[in-house]
């Protein structure tokens, strides 16, 4: 399985959305513990009934810790309670008001709507928490508030909303009424430029993180979209991975004999991204199978 | 089985007949648009495909996400799925097929789809190129060299595994009786050249899915001795051995037969063959130059090779999918179709043995048969697909007043120009003028497709 999205409920859990091939059913949401990857439990698991997912794309919480989820195969948002609970679900295929033609992306502001990324309409689609069509915007194209493919999204501090503009290799940021505000990014793999950028994340810390998909890396930006770091990934062992190849013995000498050593370090096909109060950043390393963490200092108490 | 010609001009049949060899079959609006350019024109466009990324690589990678880091042939299949069923470059695709049954490699003992994937992705690199690439970098691809055991072969104790498939199987090839152009002591020398080859040892994919596997060569672990290889006595490592190979008249005797058969008919002409042989000679081995000579052939050309050629799975598959044309997304269907060949007897990615796929009548069974008919039926049944739409679309406007051959005939020939025999003709002209003037005209164009598509005569191409 391939996690996509990766979010932190209130009370501390991981929520790790997983896909795979269609064909294959290895669709779930696993909840973990942050610290000691301890696995809790799963749910959303692989079907096209209510309750399930099939293609799965992104998950967010909304503020009463409940749980949306986008499927661009049933072209549905689903909703959970946040021990995988299924509440309700809505949606249906085509391009009319409230209807959905691939739901790519999935955040919730700070009333509780939701914003999702119609990517095959080119659109960004607003709902109430019950499920009620409020508005849309965006139009196919490469010109300030057009998409092409978009997939990510994400909302900082002051509502406003960020999208990870896929096929145009760009990130848009529009104001809580989904007027354009700005956007920054072109095609390439120098700093600063993306090859389908698949998420952006508005950081606890400020920054703006985007997973340059194609490019294997994760970049960070301030909010002007200066460029500050790219991250190409640094994973040691997990702690499962490191129990597999304990009772592996086999196994754990073919990797070390291969010289990869530095190579299982990289992403590849970065894609959901989180950011924890006690300045971690989870990132969803969508091909290794695997979230990196990685650690900044934390936020400064409140006083 | 002598043929009926369907209400088509010669060069649309023979445009068609061209497609649907070079290619996995044609809708009659591309055979229009080639009829365009020219018989000759289409042949050099099939044979000169730029090799590189489609530009739907992104949104296919995006949506089979599992499918870009492929552990396993099953992860993998959308990859080839989606381009035999929509890409431009048809010969680019079957060439590839071709090659994965002639230099077969199988996907359960590597159990590495991106591996699977790479030598695919190989073959249409080089695929229509000079034989003597193909086969050297085959003889590097890591995967060959894991699925016949070469990490095995040592200076002191060669492994005799791919010495002898590269002679038998993939260059010179054996008679009837079994007889090679070569001898034992040709496969020994050969294995002894291969000594040394090998693939890299790589990451166990089980927990952080594949890494890319990678060819090693250990000169340490190379003979270096002198070897006689069929004739020639020298300090021979593997690219002289391919170089040796090449060169051997049952080599171009060999590829040919094999271009003949993929490409012409399943029971070879020798008299053409051996022409063929000639032109690979004269050419230095190219493909491209051998593929010219049969498809510029007046024997490729004539009416008595037309349909006598069993559709594959994945001709059969692919060809009736580019017919409904209605791949332009990567969707759930997509990675499908891969299942639907497999169930006819064609695990793409996961040939069988070392000898890939028996093609031919081997293909046919009682319940191969029925998934045929039924995966065909089923979908050209989509009325909504743009293909059948079209097709629909052509039997209306070829009017309202057609005898019931005559609508057989716009039926077939909205399919793609295809033909059927006298007898079959028959039974379809008898089913059309018992249908009701009353019926549904889409309705009954749509039963008559899938009528069509349902005769043992559309397991032909």
């Amino acid at each position: 399985m391939n996690p996509v999205d990766v979010r932190l409920a209130r009370d501390g859990n991981l929520y790790v959305l997983s896909r795979s091939n269609a064909s294959n059913k290895n669709v779930r949401i696993s909840v973990v513990t942050p610290i000691d990857s301890e696995f809790l439990f799963e749910f959303a698991n692989w079907g096209t009934e209510p309750g399930k997912a099939t293609q799965p794309t992104a998950m967010d919480f909304g503020p009463d810790d409940r749980l949306y989820l986008a499927d661009e195969f049933t072209q549905t948002i689903s909703v959970f309670e946040k021990d995988g609970s299924f509440l309700t679900r809505w949606g249906e295929e085509g391009s009319g008001h409230g209807q959905f033609n691939r739901p790519s992306g999935l955040a919730v502001d700070s009333a509780g709507d939701l914003f999702v990324v119609d990517h095959l309409n080119a659109r960004v689609q607003k709902w109430s928490p019950d499920g009620q069509h409020l508005s849309s915007f965006g139009t196919f194209g490469t010109g300030h508030g057009q998409f092409n493919f978009p997939w990510g999204i994400s909302i900082d501090d002051q509502d406003h909303v960020w999208i990870a503009d896929w096929r145009n290799d760009r990130i848009q940021r529009f104001s809580p009424e989904g007027e354009f505000v700005s956007a920054f990014g072109s095609s390439g793999n120098a700093d600063g430029q993306f090859d389908r950028p698949s998420s952006v994340h508005c950081g606890r810390d400020g920054n703006i993180y985007v997973s340059d998909w194609r490019n294997d890396r994760v970049q960070v930006f301030d909010r002007d979209g200066t460029h500050r770091e790219t991250l190409v990934g640094s994973a040691t062992l997990s702690r499962w991975c490191q129990e597999f190849l304990d009772v592996n013995p086999e196994q754990a000498g073919w990797r070390e004999n291969s010289g990869m050593a530095e190579r299982e370090k990289l992403f590849w096909r970065p894609a959901g991204i989180e950011t924890g109060p006690d300045g971690r950043i989870y990132i969803a390393d969508s091909c290794r199978h695997r979230i990196q963490i990685y650690q900044r200092a934390p936020e400064p108490a409140l006083v | 089985m002598t043929t009926t010609t369907a209400a088509t001009d010669t060069d649309t049949a023979l445009m068609a007949h061209l497609l649907r060899r070079a290619g996995f079959g044609a809708t009659r609006n591309q055979i229009d648009h080639y009829l365009e350019k020219g018989y000759e024109a289409t042949v050099e466009e099939l044979l000169n495909p730029e090799y590189g990324e489609p530009e739907d690589q992104d949104l296919l990678d995006r949506y089979f996400i599992a499918s870009t880091e492929a552990r396993s042939v099953g992860h993998a299949d959308p990859q080839w799925s989606w381009r035999m069923a929509t890409s431009p470059k048809q010969l680019e695709e079957k060439i590839a097929l071709f090659w994965h049954s002639l230099l077969a490699v199988g996907g359960i003992k590597l159990d590495h789809g991106m591996e699977m994937l790479t030598e695919i992705d190989l073959f249409r690199r080089v695929g229509l190129g000079k034989f003597r690439t193909l086969l050297l970098e085959i003889s590097r691809n890591p995967g060959m060299m894991y699925w016949l055991d070469n990490q095995n072969s040592h200076k002191d104790a060669p492994n005799e595994n791919y010495g002898r498939e590269l002679l038998e199987l993939f260059s010179m090839g054996i008679d009837q009786n079994g007889e090679g152009a070569y001898t034992e002591d040709d496969v020994k020398a050969a294995a002894r050249a291969f000594t040394g080859w090998a693939s890299k040892p790589t990451m166990p994919p089980f927990f952080l899915g594949p890494f890319p596997m990678e060819f090693r060569f250990d000169p340490e672990d190379h003979d270096e001795r002198d070897k006689t290889l069929l004739g020639e006595t020298g300090n021979w490592n593997g690219d002289d051995a391919v170089n040796i190979i090449v060169q051997q008249p049952a080599t171009a005797e060999f590829i040919s037969r094999r271009l003949y058969q993929f490409f012409v008919a399943d029971e070879p002409d020798q008299q053409e063959v051996r022409k063929l042989a000639d032109v690979f000679t004269e050419n230095d081995g190219e493909i491209r130059a051998v593929l010219r000579a049969i498809f510029n052939s007046e024997h490729f050309k004539s009416e008595e090779i037309r349909f006598r050629k069993v559709k594959s799975p994945a001709e059969l598959v692919y060809g009736t999918a580019r017919l409904t044309d209605r791949f332009d997304l990567p969707d759930m269907d997509t990675s499908q179709l891969a299942n639907y060949a497999m169930f006819m007897g064609q695990h793409l990615l996961n040939p069988p043995s070392v000898e890939g796929w028996h093609e031919g009548e081997e293909w046919i069974d009682s319940g191969a048969l029925v998934e045929r008919i039924n995966f065909a039926s089923s979908q050209l049944e989509r009325t909504d697909a743009p293909g059948v739409e079209q097709m629909l679309e052509r039997v209306r406007s070829a009017g309202d007043s057609l005898s019931p051959r005559e609508y057989v005939n716009a039926c077939l020939d909205a399919m793609g120009a295809i033909q059927l025999s006298d007898r079959t003709m028959n039974i379809l002209t008898e089913h059309a003028a018992g249908q009701s003037i009353h019926q549904d005209q889409r309705n009954r164009a749509t039963e008559m497709f899938q009528l069509i598509a349902s005769t043992p005569d559309y397991q032909y191409c």
